[in-house]
């Protein structure tokens, strides 16, 4: 038996650390530690609520606008404030911008590399790969020229001796089973999404008035100025402006990166039998499409123990039990205290003990919903939105399960998705649903404009007795809420539930793993001193620990430390 | 070359840090104190990233100069200015501890490079920080830092023909993330160690 540690997990913003038993050539136990302190919420204590936005947004430097969202519609939950229709699309269109510039990075540039070897490029045939990728898809960029362009670049990297950033994949590796043609199509994207990742940053930007860090937001509404006759304000042009980003956009969602994902799924058919994890689900309600919240284009709700055919609906954001249910448990997290605190009670102090995998092992609490550890994510997303009869979720999940067993992939139902390569594949239809809706809250803001409201923003009242309340944002990393106490206009009480709290919780009081640890059960794990079949599971849910915190020294430990015990 | 409408050379000027961890928060405090102290013609673009990860690219993407502001390992004093070049970065690849934020850079980089879209030129001004713990605002020879890391980036554009004068009168700045302590708060609550003078000492 072999113990094989991993840390950190992530390329970029590294506080994860990974630790299995492998046996037999398959992973027998597994734990999940973030190594560093989460609590920058204290800084929220005492705080005016009209400003804790603007603080909640440098929680993670990379998803900030969530962070944003989440805080405003906590305070605003706690006034049961209504903000105007206008506010809404905004914020909508803001959220939808982030979150496909968050998806394209994390297909390409965060986890393509565990699947494509860019050192069989060399071996390519132009051609071939222009027709293969013609075949399945209308994207421009996979002419021949543009793929020998691409090839050429890989050849000069590969020749030059300097792989700089790519010298640590697992080039060679008897998992890496892509042929040389598809591995130059997926990395001539990777190329490609760059530029888009830039224009879903613009679309952010022109909204928000300026990225990463939006300004346009206020507890209650937006603060961007709706004026048709004005150069200064949000008007016919900047409307205009952002359309055609959006309609540049969305053929490299659904054309590239969604044909991609589907392509990828084909070529690794057994990784839907891996990862499946924790079959518990919850995805809120997001994109509402009316000022008081009632109806919503992402639809919510609950799956418990891979039940897929009972969906508890969650109906809107003042769902009770929701309210009710989450809790986080502290027993093996590095805070004081055992069992489960619901969040608006939430304690935060420290209780370092150094690893100890009976004890206490993370920095990490374990969200629990009603007791049971929940999957959280594009996943949860797409499965709740599939079994409640979504009509969007439906008709994407079915293009991507038809286009894997064309693309001579296995022949799939829904239910298969709840694996590995599932969570990649419900994270590109969640993509493509997302570039629909783009177009469809523009042209929900454009029409009311023109309707006559210009109203963006309603103010708050404070009341001088405790409130409470709780914000729910369904973010590219699945379901966050900010949970707020207010007493007397200030913040009394901060907590936030992040989706990798859900996904990268570490055991319960009674033992049972979060969703990390239980995925990477029975993973195949072919040589013990390169273990990129649990990077794979893991890379899978997208994990960021920046919101756990940013660290001083990420920059010694980028490269993973693979310790085999 | 990249240019403007008017045919100017496209410069960015960027501060990377998270304003929440001490010095960390340089970046965002040296240029805030450019923009303060400084005018530059509309080709220059003043940034606070905070910590984009992988999102640095965008704002790289295509210029012709990006000046960046962070914290940086280096085995100097507390409070030392360093400046790099990309060259700079690629060689000290190996000793892995550059800028906190060097892998993000560094990808970044690479990335933009490969696709053809990487800047003409990249310049690093870093800071050793003295303590990066959570919330407790900046070090004296951090603080004081800032104000030559600010005459440099002017000298650096000024040196290359981009347009970028003193002003007459600074602006006060706003670092806002140094309010003063709420009522209330924790024992972690948020203070600065130094009340910022609003120009020159």
């Amino acid at each position: 038996m072999a113990r094989v540690s991993i840390d950190p997990v992530t390329r970029i913003e590294g506080h994860l650390r990974i630790d299995v038993e492998v046996d037999g050539g398959t992973v027998q136990k597994a734990w999940a530690s973030c190594t560093m302190w989460r609590g920058i919420e204290t800084i929220l204590l005492g705080r005016d609520p009209r400003e804790g936005w603007v603080f909640a947004q440098r929680f993670c430097g990379v998803c900030t606008t969530v962070h944003a969202m989440a805080s405003v519609r906590a305070v605003e939950d706690a006034l049961q404030l209504d903000i105007p229709a206008n506010a809404q699309y905004i914020r909508n269109l803001i959220l939808i911008g982030h979150a496909l510039h968050d998806h394209i990075v994390h297909f390409y540039h965060l986890s393509s590399l565990d699947w494509v070897d860019i050192t069989t490029i060399p071996k390519a045939d132009p051609a071939r790969a222009a027709s293969i990728a013609d075949g399945v898809s209308t994207w421009p960029g996979n002419s021949r020229r543009d793929l020998e362009e691409v090839q050429n670049k890989v050849k000069g990297l590969l020749g030059s001796g300097q792989l700089g950033i790519f010298s640590h994949g697992y080039w060679g590796h008897p998992a890496m089973r892509l042929s040389p043609e598809m591995n130059l199509i997926l990395f001539a994207h990777y190329l490609q999404a760059i530029e888009f990742q830039r224009k879903s940053c613009q679309v952010v930007a022109i909204l928000g008035g300026k990225t990463p860090h939006i300004q346009n937001l206020a507890v209650g509404g937006v603060m961007n100025a709706i004026n048709l006759n004005s150069l200064a304000t949000m008007n016919m042009d900047r409307l205009g402006t952002l359309q055609s980003l959006l309609q540049e956009l969305v053929p490299f969602v659904q054309q590239a990166y969604f044909v991609d994902a589907c392509l990828l799924a084909a070529g690794y058919p057994e990784w839907f039998r891996y990862g499946r994890g924790v079959a518990s689900y919850l995805a809120v309600p997001d994109l509402p499409v009316d000022a008081k919240a009632t109806q919503f284009d992402l639809p919510g709700g609950v799956i418990m123990d891979g039940n897929l055919g009972s969906v508890r609906p969650i109906q809107n954001w003042r769902d009770e039990g929701i309210r009710e249910a989450v809790a986080e448990d502290l027993t093996h997290a590095w805070y004081v205290g055992e069992g489960a605190q619901q969040p608006w009670k939430g304690k935060t102090d420290p209780d370092y003990t150094d690893f100890r995998e009976n004890g206490k092992y993370t920095w990490v609490k374990a969200p629990r919903y009603n007791g049971h550890p929940m999957q959280v994510g594009p996943l949860a997303n797409v499965l709740v939105g599939y079994e409640s009869g979504h009509a969007l979720t439906r008709k994407w999940t079915d293009d991507a399960l038809q286009s894997v067993a064309s693309g001579h992939g296995p022949k799939l139902r829904p239910e298969d998705l709840q694996s590995t390569m599932g969570r990649y594949l419900a994270r590109a239809i969640r993509s493509a649903m997302l570039s629909d809706l783009a177009l469809q809250h523009l042209q929900l803001l454009t029409a009311n404009i023109l309707k006559g409201d210009d109203t963006t923003y309603n103010p708050p009242q404070f009341p001088e007795h405790q409130i409470e309340g709780v914000g729910l944002h369904e973010a590219p990393r699945g379901s966050l809420s900010h949970w707020v106490v207010i007493d007397k206009g200030a913040f009394s009480n901060y907590q936030a539930v992040v989706p990798t709290t859900w996904n990268a919780s570490p055991r319960d009081q009674k033992g049972v793993p979060g969703p990390y640890e239980s995925s990477l059960l029975a993973n195949p794990v072919a040589d013990s001193a390169k273990p990129l079949e649990v990077l794979r599971t893991v890379h899978s849910f997208d994990p960021c620990m920046a919101c756990a915190c940013h660290t001083l020294d990420a920059s010694g430990r980028e490269i993973a430390q693979v310790k085999v015990l | 070359m990249n240019t403007d409408a008017r045919g100017h050379a496209r410069i960015s000027v960027v501060g990377i840090g998270n304003v929440l961890l001490g010095d960390d928060g340089f970046g965002p405090l040296a240029v805030e104190m450019f923009r303060c102290e400084y005018e530059c013609g509309s080709n220059v673009e003043i940034l606070d990233l905070g910590t984009p990860g992988l999102d640095l690219a965008p704002y790289l993407y295509g210029q012709d100069l990006v000046v960046i502001a962070d914290a940086v390992h280096a085995e100097e004093k507390p409070g030392t200015l360093c400046i790099y070049c990309e060259a700079d970065l690629l060689a000290h690849r190996a000793q892995l501890r550059l800028t906190a934020h060097h892998p993000a850079v560094q990808e970044s980089l690479a990335h933009l490079r490969l696709a053809g879209h990487a800047p003409s030129e990249l310049i690093i001004i870093g800071i050793v920080p003295e303590s990066c713990d959570f919330g407790n605002g900046f070090s004296p020879s951090v603080l004081g830092a800032s104000f030559i890391a600010a005459d440099h980036i002017a000298r650096l554009l000024v040196e290359r023909g981009a347009g970028c004068w003193r002003r007459r009168t600074p602006i006060e700045p706003n670092f806002w993330w140094l309010t003063p302590e709420p009522a209330g708060a924790g024992r972690h609550g948020f203070r600065s160690r130094l009340s910022i003078p609003g120009k020159n000492p």
